[in-house]
């Protein structure tokens, strides 16, 4: 259905893609304002007796693909019975042994579950931390880094040194999750786990977008912060661009943050009278599941430090010879200096492994972090939330830090054969850097009704001295 | 990409939806999926 679509353009859609079936306009939005929650893509699965079956504000083929084939399937006894009141506790008395903790991913989330773990638990049970690379990153200085105010092995820890602490660390790729059989799978080996803590966070794919390693710098990564930096030095004046190149897309304020920080930096450097920083992002505001009052105070800042703000930028592609970026049905827009945030994915091991839902993401309880598997447990960005308001929680570290400390709690209390109470209830903030050793925090409750109950504290230096001081105890509690 | 703001929240699961009233096609062949999408 096109939601302000003709029956022409419609017509001309079905044509354009060789579909099989019609494709119904809906001119005047009728259904779509009944039926969506506002949002495009959005899929509704209707059964035969008319009832909505699954609803989906995300569009991703793979995922969507194998919630259809398992509608389909005839059920089984086990799967028409409801879920068993008792999960039993995994019988490690009969091996002998303790339990077998596996997080995969040293990221924020697996980190604090594998120190949680560890504190609480006896030498007999192993904790397992498993993540092809070899070095902790703290992402939330990424920026800082782009714009030269930390270096590289500022902001990293090496995960072997965990070690010391009575994890242990395997630095290999996983390439196979298998929950029935309560197995994952590196090159090299095979290992059993009673429980499963998947922190895989986002995979980034730039070799999705043709050009973006000829045309964009990759914010979301070391390598592309220090070739930013570089630019950055050498940059005497033009147009800047920040684009976001597909939704979903980890730490909301990040676009925001990095146009703020480079301002401040190319003032700083006595170019911003010959500059131009422009915000490319598919989001009709900023950071739009903290809602219309968080927007306009962004983009308040945003309109104060002469920053072109492009909302509703659907990006198509980029031409590197002419160094245009093109959004859907839009002109080219020139831009000398591109930062591009690039599409996320589900990581490979994870939908390869059939763990994905119709979102193209891990699906679990919201309070729990369950997964449908028994004992295996899904949290941070590899996760699909979907809030009270019909958006999903935003991919941040702050999230995968709390929910690991349930998930590692309710696992405790299975280990022991107490009932789990530990639920994660929503909460988050998120520091807005805005250059010149300023910054905002918004802090709240996404888990509120009907809509996340998010406040924002006005700019000052003592909220950049917090997130400074957070990233000083962050790289040194956990090492 | 968010095409109308009107604290639209979508349909729950198991929520009935009136094919006739909304001018739909009958869901006559077991089901139906209705995809939103924007061109432009």
């Amino acid at each position: 259905m096109g939601p302000f679509e003709t029956s022409e353009s419609c017509q001309e859609w079905k044509e354009e893609y060789e579909l099989p079936f019609d494709v119904i306009p809906d001119e005047d939005g009728t259904i779509f304002k009944k039926l969506s929650n506002g949002w495009v893509p959005y899929t509704l699965l209707v059964g035969s007796d008319g009832k909505v079956v699954l609803w989906e504000s995300e569009f991703e083929e793979e995922g969507f693909a194998a919630v259809v084939e398992k509608l389909f399937q005839e059920p089984t006894d086990a799967q028409a019975e409801p879920e068993a009141a008792v999960r039993a506790v995994p019988q490690r008395a009969g091996r002998g042994l303790g339990a077998n903790i596996v997080i995969l991913g040293g990221g924020a989330g697996g980190l604090v579950a594998a120190h949680h773990l560890r504190r609480k638990l006896s030498g007999r049970d192993r904790i397992i931390l498993i993540d092809r690379s070899p070095n902790h990153l703290f992402q939330s200085s990424l920026l800082w880094h782009a714009v030269g105010q930390r270096r590289a092995d500022q902001i990293q820890r090496p995960l072997s040194d965990l070690t010391r602490k009575g994890v242990e660390f395997i630095n290999e790729e996983v390439v196979e999750i298998d929950a029935a059989s309560r197995q994952v799978r590196t090159k090299s080996q095979a290992i059993d786990f009673d429980f499963l803590i998947v922190s895989l966070g986002a995979q980034l794919r730039p070799d999705e977008v043709e050009g973006f390693d000829e045309m964009a710098l990759n914010l979301y990564d070391l390598e592309g912060t220090a070739k930013i930096n570089a630019a950055l030095d050498s940059f005497s004046g033009g147009t800047v661009g920040v684009l976001v190149t597909d939704m979903p897309f980890k730490c909301p304020a990040a676009p925001y943050e990095a146009a703020l920080l480079v301002e401040s930096f190319l003032r700083k450097k006595g170019v911003r009278d010959r500059s131009e920083i422009h915000i490319y992002t598919p989001e009709h505001q900023p950071m739009p599941v903290t809602g219309t009052a968080m927007g306009e105070a962004i983009t308040k800042v945003l309109h104060k430090r002469n920053i072109q703000y492009h909302p509703l930028f659907t990006f198509e592609k980029m031409d590197p010879s002419e160094r245009t970026i093109i959004k859907s049905g839009g002109e080219p827009q020139k831009v000398d200096l591109l930062l591009a945030i690039p599409p996320h994915r589900a990581p490979e091991v994870v939908r390869s492994s059939g763990l994905i839902g119709s979102s193209g993401w891990m699906h679990t309880d919201p309070h729990t972090m369950a997964t449908e598997h028994e004992g295996v447990y899904a949290i941070g960005d590899v996760n699909s939330i979907r809030l009270a308001n019909g958006k999903n929680l935003p991919m941040a570290g702050v999230f995968a830090h709390y929910e690991a400390g349930v998930v590692a709690e309710r696992i405790l209390a299975e280990i022991e054969g107490k009932p789990a109470t530990a639920t994660f209830n929503g909460k988050g903030y998120c520091w807005l850097e805005l250059g010149d050793g300023k910054a905002g925090i918004a802090s709240g409750n996404f888990y509120a009704e009907p809509e996340p109950a998010v406040r924002l504290y006005p700019p000052m230096h003592p909220w950049h001295w917090g997130k400074v001081l957070f990233e000083k105890w962050w790289l040194r509690h956990w090492f | 990409m968010k095409v109308i703001d009107e604290g639209n929240k979508g349909v729950a699961e198991g929520t009935l939806v009136p094919l006739d009233e909304l001018g739909l096609p009958p869901s006559t062949t077991g089901g139906l999926l209705i995809v939103f999408w924007k061109g432009q």
